[in-house]
């Protein structure tokens, strides 16, 4: 499948999110049971979607549009793996907040637990900012890729593609985290 | 002339019927003008049924079906003792599914939509709440096959909402939510509307929460003020009980206070402010699928053009405050809470028929759908909120040589244990013989348009499709048995109930004596000399009945300690709260 060609989309990496939206909706219109379209195509444009809207998916799928078969256990830019261990550790704090507050047997005993949460948000919003840090110097690069042709710097693209692709686990689990947290303050 | 479809409104608590004419949704009425009918059966032991307004008026005198909405779709183990163990309901004509009952209402929408538009109809447009499992909807379809309509689509209640709003407005550009708390269900979604199309972002909710709840709670409170448990009482009983509370709570929601009244037993004073208190853990409930919503759908409050409240429990003063806190605005309250749900049904109905052209709806999944893999865990194979239709697939291959089959559970929901989501049903994958992995099926997995799913198998060998049954989980009955019995054995471990309370009673001490001081510690100074002896005091009582090993006393004076903690405790909460949805950019 090439995504690129099923919504008309230019074949770049450096793409506006904007006019990306833009040409999905089109061809959502176009392709969409209820204006005559299959459900089959609608679903493979949906697909196609939701991999250009991803860095990672996307840069992964270029890659594959040269023809070259992408391996998920190469080489990680050092950064990304460097950050790991930072990431997890607030993961960490955060679920034992969530399983303690959980078994805790009065209110007293929750709320107590609570005067962690501002801390815990505080790292969760450092760690989630500096994720998107990373996240954006790795998709700088897109740009050079482009010009520089996608045939002549598979390497880099393949290394940046298994970057991004940890950053973007990585950001949904802090997002999660995220949802975690409030859930357990308001209904846990 | 194109064909008419209507579109239905099937509510927990009333229902109503709409058409497009000339480019606008209309609800149509019944003889007397009435456009909103309400969701209620009733049977006589001789086959005999009323509808509607002419069921409801038995209530209280004898058995009127309602709130069928609730059970519907839904297994004997999570329907709270409404259904028999096979999924039926009991009434004076026998044993009838949930289906069975919703199809006599939608079967009175049908005429009195046939009455108004003089000509007959054969399909429809119905809603269901969004956060509807696949079952539920399922279920909800077949109801308007035994009603004799093709239900062309089931939508969801927020985005038929979405519609009503956003038909007048087709030429903005906005981010909106739809908060609809209804009779028994709740969902929040979160669309995008551009270009003539409704474009689904993000939905939550609650299927067990709505009106219905905060009557029972309304009733709950009277009756404990009475002394008398709502658990207790008999099913007449429940409905006087309940139908007061619904009465005290219409009232709340003009007035400062109202008296709860049941003959023969006597009155009950209810403030606005002990309602406030009833309803704190739903709306505690509704804030978090709100803000999970939001999370999901990546906005914030202020990314929101608008938050249209609809259905009738949003007309609670209360819950509109939440809403405007939540959210950060004020709500857009110019939709009609019970008719915009149909009216937007409506206006599906014409998108299907062609008669409203120009707009498009792209709506999602609510819950995620996956399958069992080894070790109970869920692999999710579409994530929630994958606008709909939509499919994935997943290769299976033998784990040992000439293994004929594999049996794969289909779930659909957020948890991570399998066992903890809810379970669409299994099925068997075919295997030819062959050596191990090499016999290969591929299965593809399909939400239409209505968010039913479908299940397609094929041989990669020879390439053939086969159309893969999902039998129903509906051994549920036993393992809800399987659970009573873990429990029983677990409680009965404990022979001596003294040494039981003593231990339970001791654990809640051990957990609450350094909370107090820490609390103290960091709350301590917003407190009054008058509490904080109060604290102390209860908190000397506790540790003197530990020492003394005085069971009684330990269990009385730990509960003391927790009452007399409990506004430090929220002081606590409160401060936690404003830091977690503080905005980092203020």
């Amino acid at each position: 499948m090439d995504p690129f060609a099923l919504i008309n989309v230019p074949r770049k990496l450096a793409l506006k999110d904007a006019d990306l939206d833009l040409l999905l909706l089109k061809a959502s219109q176009l392709h969409h049971p209820d204006n005559g379209g299959d459900q089959d195509s609608f679903s493979k444009i949906r697909l196609a979607g939701e991999i250009l809207k991803s860095p990672a998916k996307r840069v992964r799928a270029a890659i594959e549009c040269e023809g070259i078969s992408f391996d998920e256990r190469g080489e990680i830019p050092a950064k990304v793996m460097e950050y790991f261990s930072h990431i997890a550790s607030v993961l960490q704090d955060v679920d034992s907040f969530v399983s303690e507050r959980s078994k805790a047997l009065s209110s007293l005993g929750k709320a107590v637990l609570d005067i962690r949460v501002p801390r815990l948000k505080g790292d969760l919003e450092d760690v989630t900012s500096k994720l998107n840090e990373l996240k954006s110097a790795m998709i700088a690069n897109f740009k050079i890729f482009d010009e520089r042709g996608w045939s002549n710097c598979e390497v880099e693209m393949c290394e940046i593609a298994r970057g991004l692709i940890f950053l973007t686990k990585w950001s949904a689990q802090l997002k999660e985290a995220n949802g975690k947290l409030f859930e357990a303050l308001l209904v846990g | 002339m194109s064909e008419v479809i209507i579109g239905i409104d099937l509510g927990t608590t009333q229902s109503a019927v709409a058409v497009v004419d000339s480019g606008f949704p209309l609800l149509l009425a019944d003889k007397e003008g009435r456009s909103l009918v309400p969701s209620a059966v009733w049977y006589s032991e001789g086959g005999e049924i009323k509808v509607g307004h002419e069921a409801l008026r038995l209530a209280g005198i004898e058995e009127v079906h309602t709130s069928v909405k609730s059970l519907i779709g839904r297994r004997a183990s999570e329907s709270g003792g409404g259904l028999t163990p096979d999924g039926r309901i009991n009434t004076a004509a026998g044993l009838k599914f949930p289906e069975e009952v919703s199809a006599e209402i939608l079967a009175l929408l049908k005429r009195i939509a046939e009455h108004r538009l003089e000509t007959e109809v054969t399909k429809a447009v119905l809603t269901v709440p969004a956060y509807f499992h696949d079952g539920q909807r399922a279920a909800t379809k077949e109801a308007g096959r035994l009603a004799g309509l093709e239900i062309v689509r089931i939508l969801s209640e927020p985005t038929a909402a979405a519609l009503s709003y956003g038909l007048d407005r087709l030429d903005e550009s906005s981010r909106v939510a739809v908060f609809d708390l209804g009779g028994g269900t709740f969902d929040i979604s979160v669309l995008e509307m551009r270009e003539g199309v409704f474009e689904v972002s993000a939905t939550c909710g609650d299927t067990d929460l709505g009106g219905d709840d905060f009557d029972e709670a309304i009733a709950g409170f009277a009756a404990e003020k009475f002394g008398l448990d709502l658990d207790g009482f008999d099913s007449m009983e429940r409905v006087q009980w309940l139908s007061e509370g619904r009465r005290v709570k219409l009232v709340l929601s003009d007035a400062e206070e109202a008296t709860f009244r049941i003959p023969f037993t006597g009155e009950v004073l209810v403030s606005r402010d002990a309602f406030l208190g009833l309803m704190k853990p739903f709306l505690a409930r509704m804030e978090s699928c709100c803000r999970r919503a939001m999370l999901d759908a990546e906005v914030t409050a202020r990314d929101l053009a608008a938050v249209v409240m609809v259905g009738g429990s949003s007309r609670i003063p209360m819950v509109k405050e939440r809403v405007a806190m939540v959210f950060e605005q004020e709500p857009d309250l110019s939709q009609h809470p019970d008719e915009a749900i149909a009216r937007g049904a409506a206006i599906q109905a014409g998108i299907l028929a062609g008669t409203v052209r120009e707009v498009l709806l792209l709506d999602v999944t609510p819950l995620s759908l996956g399958i069992e893999t080894m070790g109970g865990l869920m692999n999710v194979l579409i994530s929630r909120n994958t606008t709909i239709p939509c499919k994935a697939g997943e290769m299976f291959t033998n784990a040992v040589e000439g293994q004929e089959s594999m049996k794969v559970r289909v779930l659909q929901g957020e948890r991570e244990l399998a066992k903890d989501n809810w379970e669409l049903g299994s099925f068997e994958v075919q295997f030819k013989p062959d050596r191990r992995g090499q016999a290969r099926v591929g299965v593809e997995f399909r939400i239409d348009a209505d968010g039913i799913l479908s299940v397609l198998a094929r041989d990669v060998a020879s390439n053939v499709d086969t159309v893969v049954k999902i039998g129903s989980a509906a051994v549920d009955v036993q393992e809800t048995k399987v659970e009573q019995m873990v429990s029983e054995s677990v409680e009965f471990a404990f022979e001596d109930m003294n040494a039981r309370v003593f231990e339970e009673s001791r654990l809640k001490a051990e957990e609450l004596l350094p909370a107090v001081s820490i609390a103290l510690e960091q709350a301590g100074n917003f407190l009054t000399q008058k509490e904080i002896f109060e604290i102390q005091e209860a908190k000397e009582r506790v540790e003197k009945a530990i020492e003394d090993r005085k069971v009684a006393e330990l269990k009385v004076s730990v509960e003391q300690l927790d009452d007399v903690t409990e506004s430090l405790a929220a002081m606590l909460v409160e401060e936690a709260t404003k830091a977690i949805f503080s905005d980092p950019q203020d």
